[in-house]
C-alpha cells in the first residue's frame, strides 16, 4: 500500500513537471543529496519496494525547478496536455520493459525515450485531476494506470536480492548513478508545441541534445506523413513577420531558448519545397544565369555532375549570385538599391562609383553570427519595394532592431536564390549531409510502407516488420534490442508477454477494419487501432501504408485495449486532434490488457511466454509488461530522438530498482 | 652497301672537342652507332643514359633497333651523343630553387612525373613546367645569391611509390643534407619581407594574367625539343586547378607546395579577393608560420622536450598526491575577478566609464558594485555566447578596451569594458572571445588565446615604431597581405583586423590550417581560372577566354565582365585546326564556337581543355596508375597521334 501511495504522490509531481514549459533542473543538487539519504533509508526499510519511492522524489525535485507553474500550465491547451501525457506514457511503458535489460547491459549515458521507466500509470492518474473534464482521451487511461502501477513494483522486486553484499554494491552504484543523473539533470528540456499543416498541433518534449533531424523523425512517427525530404520545422516570428526553416543539423532547443516569454513565435511542421531545392535542382542555383528552359530540361546526369562539382570537392562552392537588391539601411526607413554579390565569406555590395572587382567590395555581413529569414509582407510593414524580402539577423534578436539587415528582391525567384545561396554559404557541407540523411530517411520509410503492404498478405509479417523497424529510425540499434531481450532479462516476462502478444491471432496484425473498432468502441478491431485513432477512424486498411511501417503492428494491439473503456469519448477526442492521436494509445493498453488477446501476433519475441499468460493478466505486473513490448516498437521512432526528460527519469529509476 | 661517314658530337668530351667521325652504312642500327662512337671516345663511364639527339630535326633517336635509313639519317646529319637526364634548376611553388636531374628525352608530361617522384608529390598530372618570368637583373641583385638545394645525386631505387622512413621518403634519408631538403619541401617557408613582396611582379590587369599562361611548356614534347638547355631554370607549378584526393598523410610535400602556390597567388594578386578574405588569409598565414616555427624548433630539441615533459609529469603526479584541495580547486570552474570599467553608449547620455567589480565565469560576465558585494546579486549578468567581441585598443595611448555587442531580443547591446593594462586586457579579451564561442575559461585554448593577443599587441607596438622590424618571434603584418594594403592602411589598423580573423582559426593544427587556407582559396569566385587572350570567330576585337576545371568563360576585355560560359559537360567535341591555329568547339544543342589564340600557343589552350577533361576522368576508375596514354590522346593534338 505504501508503495501505491507514494506512486500517486509522485504522479502529481510528474504532471506538474510535464506542464512546465521550460524545465531546468539546475537546482537539483541540494535536493539530490537528500534524496540519496532517503533512498538508503528506504532500502533498509522496504527492501525491494523502495525502488519506487526514489523515483517519485526525483520528480518532485524536478518540479521545484519550475517557476511559474500556472502560467505554463495555462499555456498548454488541454488537448496538448493530453497528447503530451499520452506520449510520455507510451514511452514510459515501452521503456519499462527495456529498462531492466538495459541495466544489465552497460549503462547508457544518454537514456533514450525507451528508457523511460516511470510507471506509466502514475502519469496518467496525475493528469486526470488537474485537467478539465474535456479531456476524455487522457482521462481514459487514468483508471487503468493505477492498478498497473501497483503491480509494477512487484516485478522489479523480484529481480533483486536483499543480501548485504549486494546492498553495498548497490549503494556504490547508486551514487554513481546519482552523479550521472546530476549531469543529466543539467540537460535543458523544452516542451514544444508544433503546429501541423491542418492547424492542429502536437506537443513534444525536446532536450538540448536533440537535433532538428531527431525531432523530425519523432514527428514522422507521430504523424504518419510520407517522410519526404521536404518536411521541416519552421519557425515563425509574427512580430518581425519572418520565418525560417531550421536546418536538420541544428539543435532545436537553442533557437527556441532565444524566444522571449511573451513570444508569439511558433514552430510549424510542414513541407517546404525550398528546403532542399538546391540539391534537387542544383542548376537553378548554380546556373541561374542560363535561360529557364535549359534549366528545366536539365538531365539528371548533369545535375549529379553539378552537385559533385560544388559539394563533393575539397571546398564547397557557393552559387555565384549577384544582382541589384534593395537594402534598408540601419535605422533608416528608406530602401536603397545596391549591387550585391554572394561569396563564401559573406554578402558584399559594390560601393558607389566602383566596379565589382573583389578588392573593392564592401562587406555587408558575414554569416558567422547571423541566420537568414524569409520576411513576409514587408511592403506594408516597412514600405519595401516588393514583398520578396529576407532579413539577416542574430538568432537571438526577436524584435525590430537596427542590427537587422533588411533586403528586398525583385521577385520570388531572386529571393529563393539568395536565401538558399546564403544557406549554402553558411552551412556548407552540413547542408548536403542533411540532405543525404533526409533522402535515406525518406526512402527507408517508403520501402517500409512497401514492405508492410507485402507483409499484409503474408502470414508471418512480424519478423519483417521488425527488421524494417530497425532501419527506419536513425539509431536503429536501441529499439530492436529491447524487444528481444526484455523478456529474458526480466524475471516475470511470461505473464506480460502473454497479455500483449497472445499468439492465437497472428494474422490480425494487418487487420484492415480499424475504423470500425474506434467507432464501435472496443470489440474486435485491436490491431490497427493506433492507426485508426490517428486518422480519426477515417482510415480503412489503406492508411496503414502511410504510416511509418514499424509502429502500426505493435500499436495495433495496444489501441484496442485502450479503446474499450472510453470508447465514445476517445473517439471524439481523436477526431478533433486529427493527426495527434498517436501518442495516447500506448498508455491505455496497459490498463486493458485483458481484453485484447486477439491482436497479439506482431511482436516476435513474445510467443514463448504466452502459455502462462492468461492467469497473470489480471495481475498488475503482468499488465505492465504486456503493454511494454508492443509500445516498444511504436516508440521506436521516437526513441532515437534520445530522450524525454521523463523517460530519462524513468530509466534511472528502473536502473535503481534493478540494482536493488 | 656503300659506307659513308657520320659525325657525332660527344658532349662528354667537352664543348670544344671535334665531332667523332665513324664510318657507317645505311642499314646500321642506332644502337650500333652509339656503341661505335663510345668505343672511339675511349672514355670509361656509364653510357647507359646516353642517346643520340638529331639537331637539325630537333628530335631524339631513341629507337636503337631502327636503322639509320629508317630514321632518315644521311651524311649531313648533325648528331649529338648526350645524356637523356640533365640537371635542371627547378623553381618550386614555395619560391625555393632545387637542382635536379630531369629527363630531356621524353615528353614533358613524363618528365614531370619523374620530378614529382623525386620530390614525393602525388598526382603529378596536376603539375607542369613553365618558363620563368624574366626578371630584369638589377646590379644590386647580383650579390644576392640564392641558395640552391641540390638533388641531382638522389637516385630512386624503384618505380614504385617511395616508402616512408621516419615520415620521409627513403631517398631523402641518405644524408643530413637530403633531410634538410625534405624539410624545406614539406615545411612552409617564412613569410617574405614586405619590401621583397612589394618588388615582385604582380599582374595589374586581366591582360597581365593572360601572359603567365603563355609560358607553359608543351606536355607532349621533350624539353630538348622546346629549347631547354642543361641547367636552365624552369618553374614547377600546379597547372590544373583540380586537386584530386588530398591526403595529409601522404601529401606532406604536395600540400605544402600547394599552400605556397596559393599563398603567393593571394599575395601577388594573381587571384582577387575581398578585404575580409585577405584578412583571413593573413591570419591563416600567421598561424601557419607560427606553427612551422615552433615545429622546427621542436624537431631540434625533441629529446630535451621529452625529458621536460616527463619531469613536469612527475611533478604533477606528486602534487596531486599531496593536496586534495588543489584537486578541488581544479575541478571548480576557473573564473576571472577584477575591477574593470564599463561604458554603455546610449543616446543622449554622456556618462563615462564607471568602475565595478567584474566576474567572468563560464561564458558570462557579472558585475557588482564593489568587491565586497561579490557574493550578492550582480547588478547585471551578461551571457557572451554568440556575441560580437572586438578590440578597441591603442597601445601608444594605453587604451585597452573591449567592445562587446551582446545579442538580446531587442537587438545587440553595445558596451565597452576598459582594462588597465595589457596584462589585464589580454586575459579578459581572451575570456570574452572564448565566451562568445560558448567556451569557458576551462577550455585549453584560453592560454593560447591570451598569448596570441599579447603577441599581436606587441606587433602593434613594434609596427608603430619602424615598419621593417621583424624578428623570428614577430611577423610583420604587411608580409601577410598583398602590397596594396601597405599603401591603404597603417599596420596598427590591420593588426586588430587580422587578430579578429585569427581567433577563428587559432585552434587549427598545421594541416587543418593549410587545408582551410586551400579551401577558402578554392571557394573564391575566380579560383582556378586560367586566362588566355583570344579572338573569337566573327569578332574583331581581342577577348579573354577563361579556362576552368568545369567550364570555359568568355570575358569582355574592357569591363572584365563574364559574357558567356560553356560547361564541359555540354561539350560534344573540340577540334584544332593547326594550320590556322584555331580551336573549334561544339556544344550540345548545336552551339558552335571557335577562336584563335592571340598570345599563347594554340597548343597550350588545347592542352588546357584536354587536360581538364582528363582530370575529370580520374575519379571514375580508382586505380592509382596514371593513364599517360589517355592524357596524350586528350591533349596531344595531331602532332602526337
Amino acid at each position: 500500500m505504501n508503495d501505491v501511495c507514494m506512486c500517486m504522490c509522485v504522479c502529481v509531481c510528474v504532471c506538474v513537471c510535464v506542464c512546465v514549459y521550460v524545465l531546468q533542473m539546475d537546482d537539483i543538487d541540494a535536493m539530490f543529496s537528500d534524496l540519496l539519504g532517503e533512498m538508503d533509508l528506504l532500502t533498509q526499510s522496504l527492501g525491494v519496494e523502495d525502488v519506487r519511492p526514489p523515483s517519485p522524489k526525483k520528480e518532485v525535485n524536478l518540479s521545484v525547478g519550475f517557476t511559474d507553474l500556472n502560467e505554463s500550465l495555462l499555456e498548454l491547451e488541454d488537448n496538448d496536455l493530453d497528447a503530451l501525457m499520452a506520449d510520455l506514457m507510451a514511452d514510459l511503458d515501452a521503456t519499462e520493459k527495456l529498462a531492466a535489460e538495459k541495466k544489465a547491459a552497460a549503462k547508457d549515458p544518454h537514456p533514450t525515450l525507451e528508457n523511460l521507466h516511470l510507471p506509466s500509470p502514475d502519469h496518467a492518474s496525475v493528469p486526470a485531476p488537474p485537467l478539465p473534464p474535456a479531456h476524455r482521451a487522457s482521462s481514459v487511461p487514468v483508471p487503468t494506470p493505477v492498478p498497473t502501477s501497483a503491480p509494477a513494483p512487484a516485478p522489479s522486486s523480484s529481480t533483486n536480492p536483499p543480501s548485504a553484499e549486494n546492498e553495498e554494491q548497490a549503494k556504490a552504484d547508486k551514487i554513481k548513478l546519482a552523479l550521472e543523473k546530476l549531469k543529466e539533470a543539467k540537460v535543458k528540456k523544452l516542451v514544444v508545441k508544433v503546429e501541423m499543416t491542418n492547424g492542429s498541433s502536437k506537443t513534444l518534449m525536446v532536450d538540448e541534445r536533440q537535433t532538428v533531424r531527431d525531432v523530425l523523425d519523432n514527428l514522422f512517427e507521430k504523424t504518419h506523413c510520407d517522410c519526404n525530404v521536404d518536411w521541416c520545422l519552421y519557425e515563425t516570428n509574427p512580430e518581425l513577420q519572418t520565418e525560417r526553416g531550421f536546418e536538420d543539423h541544428e539543435n532545436l532547443v537553442e533557437p527556441l531558448s532565444a524566444w522571449t516569454r511573451d513570444s508569439e513565435n511558433k514552430v510549424l511542421f510542414r513541407e517546404q519545397e525550398d528546403k532542399y531545392a538546391v540539391f534537387k535542382n542544383p542548376q537553378n542555383f548554380y546556373l541561374w544565369k542560363k535561360d529557364k528552359k535549359a534549366l528545366k530540361d536539365m538531365k539528371d546526369k548533369d545535375k549529379e555532375l553539378l552537385l559533385e562539382e560544388n559539394f563533393c570537392g575539397s571546398s564547397i562552392i557557393v552559387p555565384d549570385l549577384e544582382g541589384a537588391l534593395y537594402l534598408k539601411e540601419d535605422g533608416k526607413k528608406s530602401w536603397k538599391q545596391r549591387y550585391f554579390l554572394l561569396r563564401a565569406s559573406g554578402i558584399y555590395y559594390v560601393p558607389k562609383g566602383k566596379t565589382k572587382t573583389s578588392r573593392d567590395l564592401v562587406s555587408l555581413v558575414n554569416f558567422d553570427n547571423v541566420n537568414v529569414y524569409y520576411a513576409k509582407e514587408y511592403k506594408a510593414k516597412y514600405k519595401a519595394p516588393t514583398d520578396f524580402c529576407f532579413i539577416l539577423k542574430h538568432p537571438q534578436i526577436q524584435k525590430e532592431s537596427q542590427y537587422i539587415k533588411y533586403l528586398c528582391c525583385d521577385d520570388h525567384r531572386a529571393m529563393t536564390l539568395w536565401v538558399t545561396g546564403i544557406r549554402v554559404a553558411k552551412y556548407g557541407i552540413a547542408l548536403y549531409e542533411n540532405y543525404k540523411t533526409a533522402v535515406k530517411r525518406s526512402s527507408a520509410s517508403s520501402s517500409w510502407t512497401d514492405r508492410i503492404n507485402s507483409t499484409q498478405s503474408t502470414p508471418s509479417p512480424t519478423p519483417k516488420a521488425k527488421a524494417a523497424n530497425g532501419h527506419v529510425p536513425p539509431p536503429p540499434p536501441p529499439p530492436p534490442e529491447p524487444v528481444p531481450k526484455a523478456p529474458s532479462t526480466q524475471p516475470l516476462p511470461p505473464p506480460p508477454l502473454m497479455d500483449v502478444l497472445p499468439p492465437p491471432p497472428p494474422d490480425p496484425v494487418m487487420p484492415p477494419p480499424p475504423p470500425l473498432p474506434n467507432k464501435g468502441g472496443l470489440p474486435p478491431p485491436p490491431p490497427p487501432s493506433s492507426v485508426t485513432k490517428n486518422r480519426g477512424g477515417a482510415l480503412p486498411p489503406a492508411p496503414v501504408e502511410d504510416f511509418p511501417p514499424p509502429p502500426p503492428l505493435d500499436d495495433g494491439e495496444l489501441p484496442p485495449d485502450f479503446m474499450p473503456p472510453p470508447p465514445p469519448a476517445a473517439g471524439v477526442g481523436f477526431y478533433l486532434h486529427g493527426g495527434e492521436a498517436l501518442p495516447p494509445p500506448p498508455p491505455d493498453p496497459v490498463g486493458l490488457p485483458l481484453a485484447p488477446p486477439p491482436p497479439g501476433p506482431p511482436p516476435p519475441p513474445p510467443p514463448p511466454p504466452p502459455v502462462g499468460a492468461p492467469a497473470p493478466r489480471p495481475v498488475l505486473p503482468a499488465k505492465r509488461e504486456g503493454p511494454a513490448p508492443p509500445k516498444r516498437t511504436t516508440p521506436g521512432l521516437s526513441a532515437p530522438s534520445g530522450g524525454d526528460f521523463m523517460s530519462e527519469l524513468m530509466v534511472a529509476m528502473q536502473k535503481k530498482r534493478v540494482q536493488q | 652497301m656503300a659506307a659513308w661517314d657520320l659525325s657525332v658530337t660527344v658532349e662528354d668530351l667537352g664543348p670544344d672537342a671535334p665531332p667523332i667521325v665513324i664510318s657507317v652504312t645505311s642499314d646500321l642500327h642506332i644502337g650500333r652507332v652509339i656503341l661505335d662512337v663510345v668505343q672511339k671516345t675511349q672514355l670509361q663511364r656509364d653510357w647507359s643514359d646516353h642517346a643520340l639527339w638529331w639537331e637539325q630535326k630537333q628530335q631524339w633517336l631513341l629507337r636503337t633497333a631502327w636503322t639509320l635509313e629508317k630514321c632518315g639519317i644521311h651524311a649531313d646529319a648533325k648528331l649529338v651523343l648526350t645524356p637523356q637526364h640533365k640537371p635542371l634548376q627547378l623553381g618550386l611553388p614555395n619560391g625555393v630553387t632545387v637542382r635536379l636531374c630531369a629527363c630531356f628525352s621524353r615528353a614533358v608530361f613524363h618528365t614531370v612525373v619523374e620530378i614529382c617522384k623525386v620530390l614525393n608529390i602525388r598526382h603529378p598530372e596536376e603539375l607542369s613546367l613553365l618558363r620563368p618570368v624574366e626578371v630584369k637583373k638589377k646590379k644590386k641583385d647580383k650579390d644576392h645569391v640564392q641558395n640552391i638545394y641540390d638533388l641531382t645525386d638522389v637516385s630512386l631505387t624503384s618505380d614504385s611509390i617511395p616508402c616512408l622512413y621516419n615520415g620521409m621518403p627513403v631517398h631523402f634519408t641518405d644524408s643530413p643534407k637530403a633531410e634538410d631538403i625534405y624539410k624545406m619541401l614539406s615545411m612552409c617557408q617564412p613569410s617574405p619581407s614586405p619590401e621583397a613582396l612589394a618588388k615582385m611582379y604582380r599582374p595589374a590587369s586581366i591582360v597581365d594574367k593572360t601572359h603567365i599562361h603563355t609560358r607553359w611548356l608543351d606536355s607532349s614534347r621533350t624539353l630538348m625539343q622546346q629549347g631547354v638547355q642543361q641547367d636552365d631554370t624552369l618553374w614547377l607549378r600546379f597547372k590544373y586547378n583540380t586537386f584530386y584526393d588530398l591526403e595529409p598523410k601522404y601529401d606532406a610535400v604536395r600540400l605544402t607546395q600547394l599552400y605556397e602556390q596559393a599563398r603567393w597567388a593571394i599575395l601577388l594578386e594573381d587571384i582577387d579577393c575581398t578585404e575580409e578574405e585577405m584578412m583571413l588569409f593573413g591570419a591563416l598565414q600567421y598561424h601557419i608560420s607560427k606553427l612551422a616555427q615552433s615545429e622546427s624548433q621542436n624537431r631540434v630539441s625533441g629529446i630535451e622536450d621529452l625529458d621536460c615533459a616527463l619531469q613536469s609529469l612527475e611533478l604533477k603526479l606528486e602534487g596531486d598526491k599531496s593536496g586534495t584541495t588543489d584537486m578541488i580547486e581544479n575541478m571548480t570552474a576557473p573564473e576571472l575577478n577584477d575591477y574593470l570599467k564599463i561604458f554603455r553608449p546610449k543616446r543622449l547620455t554622456l556618462k563615462g566609464y564607471k568602475q565595478y567589480w567584474f566576474k567572468f565565469k563560464d561564458t558570462s560576465i557579472s558585475y557588482y558594485k564593489n568587491q565586497e558585494e561579490r557574493f550578492g546579486e550582480p547588478i547585471q549578468q551578461l551571457n557572451l555566447k554568440g556575441s560580437d567581441v572586438s578590440p578597441d585598443v591603442n597601445v601608444a595611448g594605453q587604451k585597452f578596451c573591449i567592445k562587446l555587442l551582446i545579442p538580446a531580443p531587442e537587438g545587440m547591446n553595445e558596451l565597452y569594458l576598459r582594462c588597465e593594462d595589457e596584462q589585464q586586457y589580454s586575459q579578459w579579451m581572451a575570456a570574452c572571445r572564448l565566451g562568445s564561442k560558448g567556451l569557458t575559461l576551462a577550455d585549453s585554448s584560453f592560454q593560447r588565446e591570451k598569448k596570441s593577443i599579447q603577441s599581436f599587441l606587441s606587433m602593434q607596438r613594434s609596427n608603430s615604431g619602424d615598419q621593417s622590424a621583424q624578428t623570428s618571434e614577430n611577423i610583420n603584418t604587411f608580409s601577410l597581405l598583398s602590397p596594396r594594403y601597405q599603401k591603404k592602411y597603417k599596420a596598427k589598423q590591420l593588426t586588430p583586423r587580422i587578430l579578429d580573423s585569427y581567433q577563428n582559426v587559432a585552434r587549427l593544427s598545421m594541416t587543418e590550417a593549410i587545408l582551410k587556407f586551400l579551401q577558402i582559396w578554392q571557394a573564391l569566385p575566380d579560383f582556378g581560372i586560367s586566362y588566355f587572350m583570344v579572338r573569337f570567330k566573327g569578332s574583331r576585337k581581342d577577348e579573354v577566354l577563361g579556362i576552368a576545371n568545369n567550364r570555359l568563360i568568355r570575358i569582355d576585355l574592357g569591363v572584365g565582365d563574364v559574357v558567356k560560359t560553356w560547361r564541359y559537360s555540354n561539350m560534344r567535341q573540340w577540334n584544332v585546326n593547326w594550320d590556322i591555329r584555331q580551336v573549334a568547339i561544339e556544344f550540345d544543342g548545336n552551339i558552335n564556337m571557335a577562336f584563335g589564340c592571340v598570345t599563347a600557343d594554340c597548343k597550350i589552350v588545347h592542352e588546357y581543355i584536354g587536360g581538364y577533361i582528363f582530370m575529370s576522368t580520374r575519379g571514375r576508375d580508382r586505380s592509382d596508375t596514371l593513364n599517360e596514354e589517355l592524357f596524350h590522346k586528350l591533349t596531344g593534338g595531331h602532332e602526337v597521334l
